[in-house]
């Protein structure tokens, strides 16, 4: 494992430290050549950034959204034991076949959901969604925070369910509000367990690919495309530049580990 | 906590609703895939349940039944040409000989080696569980490109032979998931007490007698837990499958392949679609009980 995990790392450091000539194919070595152009490449800036919208937009709508549904359905009660186990039924779907679906509900002349927002006068008729760069990246987000909204309120869930009761009690004793005792027992007696959430999530989010390959392909142009679609057109498409896609896939590493290790120091977790 | 009774109905009204419409576009592909084609395209109107059902996209993807006789024998029209493309039998073959061959080899490698990470000391180990934990991070794409050089290597592209493509494509994602499953087994057995190996052993039982007999027995719900969740991983693994093989199709890759020049066939993707998910449902449902141990890779115990 340890050769297998490690051979490819090494063999992508080695190769990003080549250039490759367009026309002649040959690699020369050169090691500075892939991390300068890529330093000056815009579609790598716009990359990086379309990463980091898409990481941090998710984060926030499966966080808010994962947080307020925990709360709603931490019930005993009858009956939310079924809505809870049917709230994970979009975990176990394939994204790949989440992607597709939402592409055919996001279809602008039949599409369920497109149909839905042009009924409501927030879209002109036969509007695309996916094929407008404006709301492209909403569109991919969409199927991004349904597939995994019910990740974030399974852990919540998990975490509400392991606070103690007796703070609470006390709480309301003290005629503290149910909002007062969210914000100021449960919060931070959730801190830990959220952090792990949003680490996990966060790692996978800044490695999104499945969801922008199949609607979009990074289109319209390069209005969604994220730093792993991009190394995987520079290495897939036509003249594939596998140096340059490794650099791409490096940098795409570095900055995964960088804002994860400053997460995990400022939040005193570790996976 | 307590709420008055109007409050509680607002509650449970607003909790069903909310599954519902996280469930809904489920529902919906599942509507979609017994809907025949003039359902689908509607485009004056969102056709709900005003249609006459049909099994024709299931018989084509799942069968392998052709589509005009089906369409010819009900009544509703011609089909169209090409369909033997459209038949997934293969691919769902080749998707679960991959996921269930990387289960099991990733379960019994994961199991005796948390097993050991667990109760042996040994030099390295805390490098090992580093490394083992530092594999999270890797982008797939990053590996790929070394991969396929690997693979091309090793003549166990699909291409060279159709059987090496298939272990080819279970052993990787066997060690793709082999940390996952090794960090939840881990988490597992740190949980039972050294005293029942010691108790075990100090009764005659040698090291192996005392894992298999008195400790596995302890943990089967954690390689339950382990075992769905590398089975779902495989089974819904896209990029590696997409970019590794080309004859063989994985059911992520396959359904791609019903987006044509022509048109997109939407109930076909939608009757694949909904068929691959029903296996991770059940298995889901059976270890709902360690599944958040299981997402958050053993970090967070219910």
């Amino acid at each position: 494992m340890i050769v297998f995990g490690l051979f490819p790392l090494v063999w992508a450091i080695i190769e990003s430290l080549y250039k490759r000539n367009a026309a002649t194919r040959k690699l020369t070595f050169d090691p500075a050549y892939n991390w300068t152009k890529a330093f000056y490449d815009d579609r790598i800036w716009n990359a990086v950034y379309n990463t980091l919208i898409y990481t941090g937009v998710a984060l926030f709508f499966q966080l808010v959204l994962g947080m307020l549904i925990a709360l709603l359905l931490d019930s005993d009660r009858k009956g939310y034991g079924v809505l809870r186990a049917l709230m994970t039924l979009p975990l176990v779907i394939p994204p790949a076949v989440t992607a597709m679906m939402f592409l055919m509900m996001l279809n602008g002349s039949f599409g369920v959901i497109a149909q839905g927002i042009i009924a409501l006068g927030l879209l002109p008729e036969n509007f695309s969604i996916l094929g407008s760069s404006n709301t492209a990246l909403a569109g991919v987000l969409l199927a991004e925070v349904w597939q995994w909204t019910p990740f974030m309120v399974l852990i919540m869930l998990a975490g509400l369910r392991s606070l103690p009761k007796e703070p609470f009690e006390a709480a309301a004793i003290d005629g503290a509000t149910p909002v007062q005792a969210f914000f100021k027992l449960t919060l931070p007696m959730m801190s830990k367990v959220i952090a792990i959430a949003v680490l996990i999530r966060g790692i996978d989010l800044l490695r999104a690919f499945d969801y922008v390959k199949v609607m979009t392909d990074s289109g319209p142009g390069t209005a969604t495309e994220t730093l792993s679609s991009y190394a995987g057109r520079i290495y897939f498409g036509g003249n594939p530049d596998a140096p340059y896609a490794a650099t791409i896939a490096l940098i795409t590493l570095i900055i995964v580990i960088v804002t994860s290790s400053i997460f995990m120091k400022a939040c005193k977790v570790r996976l | 906590m307590e709420l008055s009774k109007p409050w509680q109905i607002v509650r449970d009204l607003a909790a069903v609703i909310v599954t519902a419409l996280f469930t809904f576009p489920i529902f919906w592909w599942a509507l979609t895939s017994i809907k025949p084609s003039s359902a689908i395209f509607d485009k004056d109107r969102v056709v709900w349940f005003d249609f006459v059902p049909t099994w024709i996209n299931y018989g084509v993807t799942l069968f392998g039944q052709s589509r005009s006789q089906i369409a010819i024998d009900s009544g509703i029209g011609m089909g169209v040409a090409g369909e033997a493309a459209y038949d997934s039998r293969r691919s769902i073959m080749e998707s679960i000989v991959i996921s269930v061959g990387a289960t099991t080899i990733t379960v019994i490698v994961a199991v005796l080696a948390a097993y050991a990470l667990s109760r042996l000391r040994f030099r390295g180990r805390n490098a090992f569980l580093n490394w083992v934990l530092g594999q999270r991070f890797m982008p797939p794409i990053a590996i790929l490109v070394p991969l396929v050089l690997m693979f091309k290597f090793a003549g166990m592209r699909d291409t060279d032979n159709y059987y090496m493509g298939l272990v080819g494509l279970m052993v990787l994602y066997s060690l793709i998931n082999l940390p996952i499953a090794l960090l939840l087994m881990k988490s597992f057995f740190d949980d039972v007490p050294k005293d029942v190996d010691e108790a075990a052993m100090i009764d005659g039982a040698t090291r192996w007698q005392s894992f298999s007999k008195v400790v596995l027995p302890m943990v089967r719900g954690g390689v339950a837990a382990s075992a769905v969740l590398v089975f779902i991983f495989s089974w819904t693994e896209f990029l590696l499958s997409l970019f590794l093989t080309t004859g063989i199709r994985t059911i992520p890759v396959k359904i791609q392949t019903f987006v044509t020049s022509t048109g997109n066939e939407w109930g076909f993707i939608a009757a694949l679609g909904t068929a691959a998910a029903l296996p991770s449902f059940i298995f889901i449902l059976l270890v709902q009980r360690h599944l958040v141990r299981g997402l958050t890779l053993g970090s967070l115990k219910e």
